[in-house]
């Protein structure tokens, strides 16, 4: 009775990807020796699950990056934003990803630029309501429907 | 030393971790059902909201003041105030969850200022990878931390962590703080206080034990003087469970039947048996109540309230929602519309220490009960709750997110937020 069955994907466990190793009866694996912990996505991607966030990109300002409309970027806000990150950001109501360019910082403005030319770079000064909400760390895009 | 980290308005606060243009602004959250303000950002309280506002009377003021309004997202605020309670066990491995928005850690003996460098850091962490602000307080009682961390959030020079780690601070912050706001003390004692002439944390601090003794009679009330004085002497475990829980709702019509009624507290039985699940609780005692519209003068008016000892301590939906269904059958009477009923368990115990009643339940029930309760818990957890239930909570269909018709019809929350980390179809949108 304890045991009760359930149709339902289990989505929270890990996917682990197996390297392969093939198996031979009769003899224990000479490899088993130099097992090692297996691949995974959440362990080796999210380095502070506590700070991640995911989002989903909407159109094609970072086309050029290679970041099209559809695909989900995986953001971490406890990395401090560097010159030169693609970072997501708060501006004018509302979420943006977009290159950090501080080069600019000693002339009073930091520019968000995008990755298409049809774009033209965000200028951001003092007086904006502006906050770098955090760092895009990964991105993922789904090829097979 | 304990500290406890302590969320600033919390609702408010996981509002705007989304929300970034809201912060600076007035903003409210409403409770269950869009009925009254439950949290209120510091702009809200200057302009002078108290908490308990009905909505209903506030709404065009709301609307004149440019006050942001919430309904309450509970999916969010769990979701975010676990990422903090995550980072706290990081910083600090001796903790215990005090309610949704606090925390105590236990602190070993290090130096003073390495105890505030300690909270102004664990500050900073939680600001930037969660969006949270909190306010730490460190001292040697938890009483006195509670006391601490009011002025931490009282007074910006504090850098978000205050401690009380001397005599001359302790008498300083008590002579500063009023009694009606020290931890335990609540609305009934300070009522009491304040005839007394007591108006301040030290007034109290400074009386005799024997005057405490024989003019309260009361042990709640003596430790919360000790503790004042320096006495470190409320326990940990009594701390980490919450004395009772309770699921009430007001319906959005008027019910007569019995049956229907039955679908609503079943369907709060069972939310709260899933909350003491959840905190690692069992309890004892099950109370059910249904009251009519006191507003509706021109209707007939019945309250009810009935309580049901169990006889073993448990936290098995199946019993919970059993239990409160017989209580409902026998305080039910016809001819009333009632407008609101709810659910209250008490005598909650840590679920380790349940004594088996032995004319109670059998190991072996008590076992299917468990598998039976853990399998729904986790198919709620993977698709959203209440996608499995009772028999006797009756869903009538599913609707959006797994939530049922039914309960979601009892429900008012117009102005809802997103679930952007839990929900895929809710993560934010990124131009």
């Amino acid at each position: 009775m304890t045991d009760v069955l359930t149709y339902q994907g289990e989505f929270e466990s890990n996917l682990e990807l197996q390297l392969a190793e093939s198996v031979k009866a009769g003899f224990p694996s000479p490899a088993d020796d130099y097992r090692h912990e297996p691949l995974d996505f959440n362990r080796d991607l999210i380095r502070h699950p506590e700070a991640t966030f995911y989002g989903r990109v909407d159109g094609d300002s970072m086309i050029e990056a290679g970041i099209g409309d559809g695909d989900i970027a995986i953001i971490d806000r406890a990395l401090e934003a560097a010159d030169g990150d693609i970072v997501v950001a708060y501006i004018n109501n509302e979420f943006t990803m977009k290159y950090l360019d501080l080069s600019h910082s000693k002339d009073g403005y930091i520019e968000l630029k995008p990755a298409n030319r049809k774009y033209s770079p965000i200028r951001i000064s003092d007086t904006d309501n502006f906050e770098v909400w955090g760092v895009v760390v990964w991105t993922i895009r789904n090829w097979k429907r | 030393m304990y500290a406890i980290i302590d969320c600033d308005n919390c609702y408010v606060s996981c509002e705007r971790v989304f929300r970034p243009d809201l912060n600076g602004k007035p903003v409210v959250v409403l409770s269950n059902n869009d009925g009254c303000v439950v949290a209120r950002s510091n702009e809200a309280k200057s302009l002078g909201i108290k908490p308990g506002t009905p909505y209903f009377k506030m709404a065009r003021q709301f609307k004149e003041d440019e006050i942001a309004v919430f309904s309450s997202n509970y999916e969010l605020y769990g979701d975010l105030t676990a990422r903090v309670v995550e980072i706290i066990r990081q910083e600090a491995p001796r903790y215990f969850r005090y309610s949704i928005d606090e925390c105590f850690v236990m602190l070993d003996n290090s130096s003073s200022t390495d105890l505030k460098s300690w909270g102004e850091r664990l500050y900073k962490r939680i600001r930037k990878s969660v969006g949270m602000p909190v306010s730490v307080g460190i001292a040697p009682t938890k009483t006195l931390a509670k006391v601490a961390s009011h002025f931490a959030k009282k007074y910006p020079g504090y850098n978000h962590c205050c401690m009380i780690d001397n005599e001359e601070r302790r008498v300083k912050a008590l002579k500063l703080f009023n009694i009606k706001d020290v931890w335990g003390i609540g609305r009934r004692y300070s009522a009491k206080l304040e005839t007394l002439g007591i108006a301040t944390a030290f007034d109290f601090a400074s009386k005799s034990k024997d005057w405490v003794n024989s003019t309260f009679r009361n042990v709640v009330a003596f430790r919360t003087w000790a503790e004042l004085n320096g006495e470190d002497c409320i326990a940990d475990e009594t701390m980490a469970a919450k004395k009772s829980i309770c699921t009430s709702r007001s319906f959005s019509g008027q019910v007569k039947d019995l049956e229907t009624l039955g679908i609503y507290v079943s369907n709060y039985a069972a939310k709260c048996a899933e909350k003491l699940r959840r905190q690692g609780s069992v309890a004892s005692v099950v109370g059910v109540f249904i009251q009519t519209n006191r507003f509706r003068e021109d209707l007939p008016q019945d309250w009810q309230f009935l309580e049901h000892t169990l006889p073993t301590a448990t936290d098995s939906s199946i019993l919970i929602v059993q239990a409160a269904s017989a209580l409902l059958k026998r305080m039910f009477k016809e001819g009333y519309q009632y407008k609101k009923a709810g659910v209250i368990l008490n005598g909650i115990t840590p679920s380790e220490s349940v004594q088996l009643n032995i004319f109670g339940s059998d190991p072996e029930t008590l076992k299917r009960l468990k598998a039976i309760d853990t399998a729904i818990d986790r198919i709620n957890k993977l698709n959203g709750s209440e996608t499995v239930f009772l028999g006797a909570q009756q869903f009538a269909g599913k609707s959006d997110g797994g939530k049922s018709e039914v309960l979601a019809e009892t429900m008012r929350h117009e102005f809802r937020s997103k679930n952007p980390t839990t929900r895929w179809s809710d993560i934010i949108r990124l131009k």
